[in-house]
């Protein structure tokens, strides 16, 4: 191992993982602006009904595990990695629902048709939680890679002191 | 390489009241200098000047030959160690030790091996990881120390750094700070008020009263050779003893004793024929077996020593202690003849020590 390297992993040993812990507080960042996107619209409360209620509750899980796996990453906890690996590939799976369903869809008031969700929302907020879910999922990658490292790195002082 | 030299400096705060008057020094590459004295004396505005957080009203402050008067705190490459040790309560052991670096924008890798370095020097590794709530005093004051090491300053200003610590611990950390200097070979400037601290540390003491240096010298030349009434009172535990006596005859005669001068004393208070001085005799120069009698009021043994407390005669202004070796049992009313084996004299008037002419 060479001499750099060797420093950067023992300053592992006191230092956060500030990079994966700020994505994932970016990721929330994002997902609070695509919450508070996707409702702007004048036909919205003909449409979605129950789907509001269970967005709001996934919304505030989603925060919850974010948080929280912000907070475990950047003490190097691999799980906390791997939470943030899978809301990530939830967010993904969120554009199909909500978001995919509301663009198609339309509703008819008074006789008058309209379209739920424009195509500018539409990218905007496909956009907002794509960005949230590469947070998600590159906190969780860094998250894993250098919790691994500093694992074996641990381990092979162990060894030493052994 | 950090020789410091401080001319005429004077402090006069925005309220007109001066707090340093006229403070010379030179401080020599290496050198632990500490400034002692009473609460209010002035030796922390003096090191707060030195390191830049108090504006200097009057005189020249040089570094290494460079007037750095006026240079801003950041500008004068000297780290200062404080009493409530100024940490931040929210980082680590690690992060509080780098915090300085990683505000310069040093290199991560580089600040790595600074802040393992001065944790090895200050037994800290092991407690990198925790923050200033989970560690003693002691330990806080050493992550402290640590935050000043990091920087590899020119000069370390210390500004009573063990006044939070108990009796033990302070004796143990002021070991390490003794290691410490002798392991950096750096130019430091402590300032307590603890003669203890002052005597053990210390190449050469500046002696505070008032604002004003009552003597500057090694703790041997303060403890041994006191310039005035004030350093004979504040250094050494217990104090010295004084009493007022007149010069008459080859003796110096008090209501409670005459006590025959030698030759040398003669020749010293020659000037003195008639007039009143103060005799100062440490407690620990007195033997049991004498001519002077103590009447005791108590009696503390400390295993090696005897403490005797009492009056001469029945004088109530005439308290006297003695620190007689060995261990005696003294009873309050018992009476004590004691000898002096060293003595002080001291000028009345002036308050000056009485030196032969050339000392």
């Amino acid at each position: 191992m060479d001499e750099m390297k060797h420093v950067r992993l023992d300053r592992m040993r006191y230092t956060k993982n500030k990079l994966a812990s700020n994505l994932a507080l970016l990721a929330i960042v994002f997902n609070v602006l695509y919450f508070v996107s996707i409702y702007e619209s004048d036909v919205g409360s003909w449409y979605y009904s129950l789907l509001i209620g269970a967005s709001i509750v996934y919304n505030l899980l989603f925060m919850l595990m974010a948080f929280l796996a912000s907070e475990g990453v950047k003490n190097y906890r691999i799980g906390y990695a791997f939470l943030l690996l899978a809301i990530g590939a939830g967010q993904i799976v969120r554009i199909f629902i909500l978001p995919l369903k509301a663009y198609h869809a339309t509703v008819t008031i008074s006789k008058v048709t309209h379209q739920v969700m424009q195509t500018q929302q539409f990218a905007t907020v496909v956009l907002l939680l794509s960005l949230s879910a590469i947070c998600c999922m590159a906190a969780g990658v860094v998250g894993v890679r250098r919790s691994r490292m500093l694992a074996a790195y641990n381990a092979s002082l162990e060894e030493k002191r052994v | 390489m950090a020789n410091i030299s401080l001319q005429h400096l004077n402090k006069v705060y925005d309220n007109h009241v001066q707090a340093v008057f006229d403070f010379n020094l030179d401080v020599r590459d290496g050198e632990l200098i500490v400034l002692v004295g009473p609460s209010g004396c002035g030796k922390s505005t003096t090191l707060r000047m030195i390191a830049g957080l108090e504006d200097i009203t009057e005189g020249r402050l040089l570094l290494d030959g460079e007037d750095i008067t006026a240079a801003p705190a950041k500008d004068r490459d000297m780290a200062m160690v404080f009493q409530n040790y100024a940490l931040y309560g929210h980082m680590t052991v690690y992060e509080n030790m780098a915090f300085s670096l990683t505000l310069r924008k040093e290199d991560p890798n580089v600040i790595h091996r600074k802040v393992l370095a001065a944790a090895e020097i200050l037994g800290l590794t092991d407690q990198l990881n925790k923050k200033p709530k989970q560690l003693s005093g002691g330990q806080r004051q050493r992550v402290a120390m640590g935050r000043a090491i990091v920087r590899n300053p020119k000069v370390f200003l210390f500004d009573e750094p063990l006044s939070n610590l108990d009796a033990k611990l302070r004796g143990a950390t002021r070991r390490e700070i003794l290691l410490l200097h002798k392991r950096l070979n750096a130019t430091m400037l402590y300032v307590t008020h603890d003669q203890t601290e002052a005597l053990t540390l210390a190449d050469r003491i500046v002696c505070m009263s008032m604002g004003h240096v009552q003597q500057i010298g090694t703790p041997l030349e303060l403890y041994d050779t006191p310039a005035n009434l004030f350093v004979a009172s504040f250094i050494g535990l217990p104090p010295m003893n004084f009493f007022d006596v007149q010069v008459k005859g080859g003796k110096l005669l008090s209501s409670f004793f005459a006590l025959a001068l030698d030759e040398q004393e003669k020749k010293l208070l020659a000037a003195y024929e008639g007039r009143e001085i103060v005799l100062g005799v440490r407690p620990e120069d007195m033997v049991e077996g004498g001519d002077v009698s103590v009447s005791v009021f108590s009696n503390e043994n400390l295993g090696m020593n005897t403490l005797v407390h009492g009056r001469l005669g029945n004088s109530p202004d005439s308290a006297i202690t003695c620190k007689l070796r060995g261990w005696y049992d003294f009873k309050a009313g018992d009476t004590v003849k004691v000898s002096f084996v060293k003595r002080h004299f001291f000028d009345k008037e002036t308050t000056n020590a009485i030196r032969a002419k050339g000392e």
